[in-house]
């Protein structure tokens, strides 16, 4: 028994060769990202359609409850001057959630490719990048690099970068974690069932031990955790550290 | 068909998640929060009037009531000062009747007295009238003759004087 754990598909590759960016390649990656999109604009659509004033359905109510937990998660913990990141926290927030629980239906989560998370982290780096300068003017934050003596420089450096690194590596280690422990636990089980299968006589112990029995149900236990649990923690994380670098720029 | 590593950036996959970000960003805002927003504003707003409403409909009848008390107020002085002005004109109508009745009485009491000294005159002529031609009668028989009837009557009128003066 051989349990292969690769990188997401490539379904396409473009003949031509474009500097820096390589082969354009159709992966896995951008197409399940595609559904993802396709996923939250449609809930999104479907939650926001026919709203009332008075005497709301119960539709409404949960969208509404989900715009008031985004307004609240931004705005309480960032102020209200921040209020025009809602819409980018919460497509970060609802981006990685809806990624990381699409493994849920058998497809491979975007999120379980480091390109994501390392574009998201680029993507909030700038952001906090973009901050710090807005707060400090572009000299104070060349010199916020010597603080607290010149020596310190080159490790400054590395913390800054260390930031996008560790939020991206954080997001892609857990669910990748998730991925790996997931094929290892069907493969398991796998064995598991055709040995335990097998034990019985002759035809009957052939074609049993052919199916994976054990693979029914016991993996949907552990995908509580690393699917759930894990899905909605990361997500979670990585907004709320975006939330709180972005905060910490605007007050350095 | 063709894998990426494991652990890899790709660069395509990379610039593609970027401008998905972006582009989720702009969808969730057009498709939820925009329209959400709107209908929490719009039930804020009513919230808003509602209360502002409730507010001007307790002043107005707080207003009615003073109004009403006032009004109340005035009508109970009004109450009292017609009970006053009736208990006053009351008082003196039964006063002007009380001097009407007392003066009628008087006036009664007067008159009857009056009648009385008439009668009490009358009376007092009639009776000398009476003796005086008792006395006429009682005196002819006497003097078994008849006088004239200037002595008689000078004669009737002393004798009546003299008993006037004697009674």
């Amino acid at each position: 028994m051989e349990i292969d754990i690769t990188g997401a598909r490539i379904f396409y590759t473009f003949p031509f060769e474009i500097p820096i960016l390589g082969k354009l390649q159709i992966t896995e990656t951008m197409v399940i990202s595609w559904v993802v999109m396709l996923l939250i604009t449609g809930l999104c659509i479907w939650l926001a359609h026919d709203l009332k004033v008075e005497h709301i359905s119960k539709r409404q109510a949960l969208a509404e409850w989900l715009v008031e937990k985004a307004n609240r998660f931004v705005v309480g913990n960032m102020g209200e001057e921040f209020r025009y990141l809602i819409p980018f926290v919460a497509a970060l927030f609802s981006t990685s959630l809806v990624s990381n629980l699409i493994s849920l239906v058998g497809l491979r989560s975007p999120t379980a490719d480091l390109s994501t998370e390392a574009a998201w982290a680029a993507v909030v780096f700038v952001m906090i990048t973009g901050q710090k300068i807005k707060t400090n003017g572009v000299g104070g934050y060349m010199k916020s690099f010597t603080t607290p003596i010149p020596v310190m420089t080159p490790f400054n450096i590395l913390s800054e970068l260390a930031t996008p690194i560790s939020m991206a590596c954080r997001h892609f280690g857990n669910i990748l974690s998730g991925v790996v422990i997931s094929s290892l636990i069907y493969g398991a089980l796998a064995l598991a069932s055709s040995a335990l299968f097998g034990l019985l006589p002759g035809v009957l112990g052939d074609v049993l031990s052919g199916i994976p029995f054990l693979d029914v149900g016991i993996p949907a236990i552990l995908s509580i955790y690393f699917d759930w649990f894990s899905g909605f923690m990361q997500a979670f994380i990585f907004c709320m550290l975006t939330v709180m670098y972005i905060k910490g720029a605007a007050e350095a | 068909m063709q894998v990426q590593e494991l652990v890899a950036i790709v660069p395509w996959n990379f610039v593609a998640t970027i401008c998905n970000l972006f582009i989720q960003m702009y969808l969730i805002k057009r498709f939820l929060f925009k329209p959400i927003n709107k209908v929490l504003e719009q039930r804020r707003a009513m919230a808003d009037r509602e209360l502002q409403e409730a507010r001007e409909a307790k002043k107005s009848a707080l207003a009615m009531q003073e109004e009403y008390e006032q009004n109340i107020a005035r009508a109970k002085d009004q109450a009292g000062e017609i009970i006053r002005e009736a208990r006053r004109t009351a008082d003196s109508q039964s006063e002007k009747l009380l001097q009407e009745a007392a003066r009628q009485a008087a006036s009664m009491k007067e008159s009857a007295e009056r009648e009385i000294s008439r009668e009490k005159r009358k009376a007092v002529t009639e009776a000398k009238e009476e003796i005086g031609g008792i006395a006429m009668d009682i005196a002819g028989k006497v003097i078994e003759r008849e006088i004239s009837q200037e002595d008689h009557q000078k004669l009737i009128e002393e004798f009546i004087a003299n008993v006037g003066e004697a009674s």
